[in-house]
């Protein structure tokens, strides 16, 4: 097992590397440069500026600077707020991200599973219906849409919380409920499923002739059934909201790492576009990592490493 | 306790012929017709599969059933709120209502009529609180918008911020969003499915190569490719299908891989392989059929995420050119004015909302109908 | 100012937005002398009697559209950036009502009789906030620094290239930056030495770029400086005191400024709001004194006592590349000119007060000198509206250019109306027959990078003035100009331009009447621009703030002389 951990660092370093070159020149063919005043400047007087970035040197140099940099843990200066270091950039800015993500994934795991588990337990009956109809309601209609009509109704009309802004926890109920909704919806569904099939398995059939009630098997035995598609999906979830969503992030004015990235890709701020990439792609990496080790810890069956 | 033993006499033994024995009670139905059968008994499949029979309907000939045209401008009617005759009690009576307050009754009621601009004969104003307890008057104004701009025809789902008719726009929409939503199943099913299935059955380097190969995929911010894109290709649906093509399937290729992870070890592929079965058989025979479940899930979840992913591609350039429609732009529009003209986003929104519903319930029907263990 | 980043308008439309200023604003300067010590108090005494009195707390809430870029004058390029240095430090001018420049650090300058040597006398009561006096040292160390190829500014070269004395050399490296035309008197006077006579100088001086800064300050913190609220020096009326970059920021009144006895807002809590939805929900629940307002909620508030529109000088206008063959033909772009409807664009989609554009300077913007008569008014609609005329002008153009159907691409806006827009454009334009419009919507670096290499055929564009001058508009169409990139190249329209801005520069009313004649040309004679809008905005504001005045260029908004009167 230390070994196949060992081995999958290894190529984590390698993938990485990989993604960090890919990225550098797919952003070289991005069009226009990182100036904001470019089209007033003459092209002797662009060139001056971009000196100072070290945009002038050919791609491989810069290339090259980029990768001895991100070496010794130096991610650069931003482009658009001059002067500015993109770890500190991404360090302010990812704690509310982080923190309306975690929230939410916990909140949506917890109710979407209990959702998934009542309809499964009340197979094509009442209940299951409802708790259907409410998560592909959740899945069909937009986050931002919630998000609007939460503010305006919470926010504005019954004055229950604040409507958006952050200077506080309860500033982040809103939107991590926002948030909540599309996890909600996916954990509902993959654990029906799961649910159901389990239910019909011989074991779980066994289990109920024997008398233990209804519940208590579902839960015991279905649940580590469900768990795999569910980790396998919510990982990755979890990485992207806690990463930042624009849309959520923009109308509850939460100073979220989403919206930084957008506007940074717009504004051709390669330090941060790059800094920001390395760390989504990071923390994807080390997530199906982690889900591929507990694989194994779910269900021991699953060998996962070579010549295993 | 003796007591209780059941008398002998009450057993009477069946009586048996050898070849009764043998007999096959049941008709012999090959595993597509069984399925088939049970799909027609699933009543909840079948109104799913009628609403969406009825959509497809409406998609292909809703805007000819009025004489607008779906790009058809004109400023002095735009963002009309719907109107069917009958339908008033819906709300779909071509009236808009605001209530305003003031200080004093009387200054409620001016700025309630201001608020449409003074036309009174088109606005009857309702009070609400006159203002005597000590809190502000309110008063509420109801314009007949179709009365003011003396329209005679009626705009079924209302008209959009240009004038243009909102039926003709949601159900010309409707017609994208359902390629989108086909497309997105079928880029699901084959292209996941298949790299999923092979990652996890092949497992050891090929596993290993395909899934780094896959967090690479994830790595690179879409969003850098889809402006690259943008350089390379005419916006249209082609690009979309190009840009759904890229990074539609990763997240049914991971769930497929971790569920065959898991089945492959099971007793009967152990089984089957034990008895000469070539991989491929397994793979499709064995493995797939008992992953069909969280397949038809997932393929659910892609299929709006394709159609939101498609309206954020037409917001940047890359999706429909302007001024053509998909539910998922029409949404997008809509949201602006979420707050005064709901109309705008509503329509688009239960339609998206009745697309999913019935996609679901009759994909949950199939999958009970596909499952190999529910058979009678 | 800068070719409206599109961009930064659809994250910040709640920013980039006017508000109708109370009436009495620059009263309080005149006024309010007589209490000299009143630093602390808040409740300023006023003889005049318009002038409403200062009560309750002194605290301003507002938001913002984006997080501030960079708190360093010469770095910054966009209006965030501007707002919030012209809030915390004094230029030589500032602006102040009326955009007419007001004394900042300068108390007076004299012209010498060529128009080339400016000579400011400073204040010598003006004071950093770390106790530093302001001297005119710190100026030529700033516009030193900005034109100084290693500090990489965009805006050094772009704002003094051309008008300072060897500033274009400097940024070029040719000589060394001592050699720029700016030069400390001893400690109190400033002399500058301009390339040509610049009539409009005096307001290009309440521009950011020509800040003064700290040097030994800003020495000190090297790179780190004006990155965080305590390396940054103030000399103005506000001091930031807060920066949580990405959420908001605080500035507090500066107890030691130069005009501290003015100042009567104690606080300005400013928070990062991109969606419009959002900052009137905010509004309404009373979070914030100030919200901008779209089309939708324009219909919704219009009848409420606290909306107010206010114009800005910011034009849009069609370009067109006449390179193009169809677009080359006079005829057809007249056709293209004419057959917009541009009263109902702005009624309907833009909703805020905005009004069609008839010409390329902005109405409310310069006045005749003598005459005191509005430009816009004194040349009248250079275009109207005429479908017939423009179906028939734009016949004569395909039988002159022998073609039966056109097809032209248009180069969308990304502004939040942008969707609306460039549907309604393309239906417009296409009511001439035979004409195809397809619309292309790009990103905005991919926009300028079309426009740069003109690559585009219709282009919907925005500008917004540098300086109060007709010249910010009119020399943008120049033979082979930065921006020009329409192909438009007429040896009598450069000829008019380059009168103005050398023979003429010390003649102000020649110079004003070439200028009519200039936009004449451009617009009716060789229909460069199809003029589409002069853009307003439309807001709420609470009642119970005053007294904040709204720039036309530099800083949207003054919050000096802005106080908050029974919340």
């Amino acid at each position: 097992m230390t070994r196949y951990i060992i081995q999958r660092l290894i190529y984590m370093v390698i993938t990485m590397f990989l993604i960090a070159t890919l990225t550098f020149f797919l952003m070289k063919f991005l069009p226009g440069t990182p100036l904001s005043a470019a089209d007033k400047l003459s092209d002797e007087q662009q060139a001056v500026v971009l000196e100072k970035y070290g945009l002038n040197d050919p791609v491989p140099v810069q290339y090259f600077n980029y990768m001895v940099n991100l070496a010794q843990g130096d991610l650069g200066i931003s482009f658009q707020f001059d002067n500015r270091e993109v770890t500190t950039i991404i360090m302010e800015r990812i704690g509310p991200s982080v923190q309306l993500g975690f929230q939410a994934m916990i909140i949506g795991t917890i109710i979407g599973m209990l959702l998934g588990l009542v309809s499964a337990i009340y197979h094509n009956g009442i209940m299951d219906y409802t708790s259907t109809f409410l998560a592909v309601l959740g899945q069909s209609i937009p986050s931002f849409v919630f998000a609007g009509l939460l503010q305006f109704y919470i926010g504005v009309k019954f004055g229950w919380l604040p409507v958006a802004l952050w200077e506080g926890w309860e500033y982040t109920i809103l939107p991590t409920i926002s948030l909540a909704i599309f996890p909600i919806a996916i954990a509902a569904r993959f654990m029906r499923t799961e649910m159901l099939e389990v239910m019909g398995s011989d074991y779980i059939v066994t289990a109920r002739a024997k008398g233990v009630n209804k519940v208590g098997v579902v839960f015991k035995h279905g649940l580590r059934n469900a768990l795999i598609p569910l980790i396998t999906v919510l990982g990755p979830l979890a990485v992207g909201l806690m990463t930042g969503t624009l849309v959520i992030e923009n109308i509850f004015a939460v100073p979220g790492i989403g919206e930084q990235f957008v506007k940074a890709i717009n504004m051709n701020d390669f330090p941060i576009i790059m800094g920001t990439t390395l760390l989504i792609a990071f923390l994807f990496i080390f997530i199906i990592l982690v889900i591929d080790l507990l694989y194994g810890v779910i269900d021991p069956r699953i060998r996962l490493a070579e010549g295993e | 306790m003796d007591n209780h033993k059941p008398s002998k006499d009450l057993f009477v033994p069946v009586e048996t012929t050898e070849s009764e024995n043998e007999k096959i009670t049941r008709p012999s139905l090959s595993f597509w017709q069984d399925s088939f059968i049970r799909l027609r008994k699933n009543a909840g499949a079948m109104i799913g599969l009628a609403v969406l029979i009825v959509l497809g309907l409406m998609a292909a000939f809703g805007p000819y059933m009025n004489d607008y045209g779906q790009y058809e401008q004109d400023l002095s009617r735009a963002k009309m709120p719907p109107k069917v005759e009958g339908l008033g009690w819906l709300g779909m009576d071509g009236t808009l209502s605001d209530v305003q307050s003031a200080d004093t009754l009387e200054d409620a009621q001016t700025k309630a009529l201001m608020r449409f601009n003074n036309q009174e004969e088109f606005i009857t104003t309702e009070v609400l609180n006159d203002g005597s307890n000590g809190e502000q008057a309110e008063v509420r104004a109801t314009y007949d918008v179709y009365g003011a701009k003396d329209m005679d025809e009626n705009f079924w789902f209302g008209t959009d911020g240009l004038g243009r008719d909102q039926w003709s726009r949601t159900w010309m929409g409707t017609r994208v969003s359902l390629y989108i939503a086909l497309l997105a199943a079928a880029i699901d099913m084959v292209i996941g499915v298949a790299y999923g299935g092979i990652s996890a059955y092949y497992g050891g380097r090929v596993d290993n190569y395909m899934q780094r190969f896959i967090e690479i995929l994830v790595g690179i911010p879409n969003l850098v490719l889809i402006i690259l894109m943008i350089l390379i290709l005419e916006p249209g649906i082609m690009s979309i299908t190009i840009a759904l093509a890229i990074s539609g399937w990763i997240s049914m290729a991971r769930i497929v891989r971790g569920q065959i992870l898991k089945l492959k070890n099971q007793e009967f592929v152990l089984a089957s392989r034990t008895l000469g079965a070539k991989d491929g058989r397994i793979l499709q025979r064995h493995l797939i059929p008992n992953t069909l479940g969280l397949i038809i899930i997932n393929t659910m979840f892609s299929i709006p995420s394709a159609i939101f992913f498609e309206a954020f591609l037409s917001f940047i350039g890359l999706g429909l050119p302007t001024p053509m429609a998909s539910l998922g732009t029409l949404i997008d529009a809509g949201f602006d004015s979420l707050q005064i003209y709901p109309h705008i986003l509503l329509f688009p929104a239960i339609i998206i909302s009745l697309i999913m519903i019935a996609f679901n319930v009759l994909a949950d029907g199939l999958r009970d109908a596909f499952d190999p263990k529910m058979r009678e | 100012m800068k070719k409206t980043n599109w961009l930064l308008l659809v994250l910040a439309l709640v920013l980039s937005m006017f508000l109708a200023a109370c009436s009495g604003g620059s009263d309080d300067t005149s006024n309010s002398t007589d209490d000299a010590d009143s630093e602390e108090t808040t409740e300023t005494e006023d003889t005049s009697g318009e002038e409403g009195e200062a009560s309750g707390e002194q605290v301003l809430n507002i938001t913002d559209s984006a997080e501030i870029p960079t708190m360093d004058a010469s770095l910054a390029t966009d209006a965030v950036a501007f707002q919030w240095l012209g809030s915390t430090t004094d230029g030589l001018y500032r602006l102040g009502e009326n955009a007419q420049p007001e004394p900042g650090i300068a108390k007076d300058h004299e012209v010498s009789e060529d128009g080339l040597t400016w000579t400011f006398n400073l204040r010598e009561d003006a004071v950093w906030s770390n106790g530093d006096p302001v001297t005119a040292n710190d100026f030529v160390y700033a516009w030193q620094r900005a034109v100084n190829p290693d500090t990489g500014s965009e805006y050094g070269p772009y704002m003094m290239g051309g008008v300072i004395k060897n500033a274009q050399a400097v940024v070029d490296g040719d000589v060394p930056v001592e050699e720029l035309g700016v030069t400390a008197d001893g400690d109190y006077t400033l002399v500058v030495e301009l390339e040509k006579p610049v009539p409009y100088f005096e307001s290009l001086t309440t521009f950011g770029t020509f800040l003064p800064l700290n040097q030994a300050f800003v020495e000190e913190h090297g790179d780190q400086y004006a990155l965080e609220a305590d390396t940054l020096l103030s000399n103005g009326p506000f001091v930031l005191t807060e920066w949580n970059h990405g959420e908001g920021w605080t500035l507090e009144k500066n107890q030691d400024y130069w005009d501290a006895e003015n100042v009567q807002l104690e606080t300005i809590n400013v928070k990062v709001v991109k969606e419009t939805s959002t900052a009137v929900n905010l509004y309404d629940t009373g979070e914030i004194d100030r919200t901008g307002l779209s089309a939708e909620f324009v219909d919704q508030y219009r009848t409420s006592d606290e909306f107010k529109v206010e114009e800005e000088p910011v034009l849009f206008y069609l370009k067109m590349n006449q390179e193009n063959e169809v677009l080359g033909n006079v005829n057809a772009r007249k056709a293209i000119q004419m057959v917009i409807d541009r009263q109902s664009m702005v009624d309907v989609i833009l909703n805020n007060g905005s009004i069609p554009s008839v010409g390329h300077v902005p109405q409310n913007f310069t006045k005749h000198p003598e005459t005191e008569e509005d430009f816009r008014e004194l040349n009248g609609d250079l275009i109207e509206t005429n479908v017939e005329q423009a179906k028939e002008l734009w016949a004569t153009a395909k039988e002159e250019l022998g073609m039966d159907t056109v097809e032209l691409g248009y180069l969308g806006g990304d502004s939040e109306v942008a969707m609306n827009m460039d549907a309604y454009i393309k239906d417009q334009l296409e009511q001439l027959e035979g004409l195809t419009v397809n619309v292309q919507s790009v990103p905005f670096k991919e926009r300028l990078q079309r426009d740069e290499n003109m690559e585009y055929d219709i282009q919907n564009s925005g500008w917004g003035p540098d300086y109060i001058d007709p010249n910010t508009f009119l020399n943008m169409f120049v033979t082979d100009g930065g921006n020009n990139k329409t192909g438009y190249s007429s040896e009598e329209y450069d000829g008019l331009i380059e009168k103005a801005n050398t023979e003429l520069a010390q003649e102000p009313v020649e110079r004003f009447e070439t200028f009519l004649e200039a936009e004449k040309i451009l617009i009716q004679d060789d229909a460069v621009l199809a003029p589409l809008y002069q853009r307003a905005v439309a807001q709420l504001w609470k009642p119970y703030v005053k007294g904040v005045i709204t720039q036309p260029m530099g800083p949207d908004y003054t919050y000096k002389y802005a106080y908050i009167e029974g919340k």
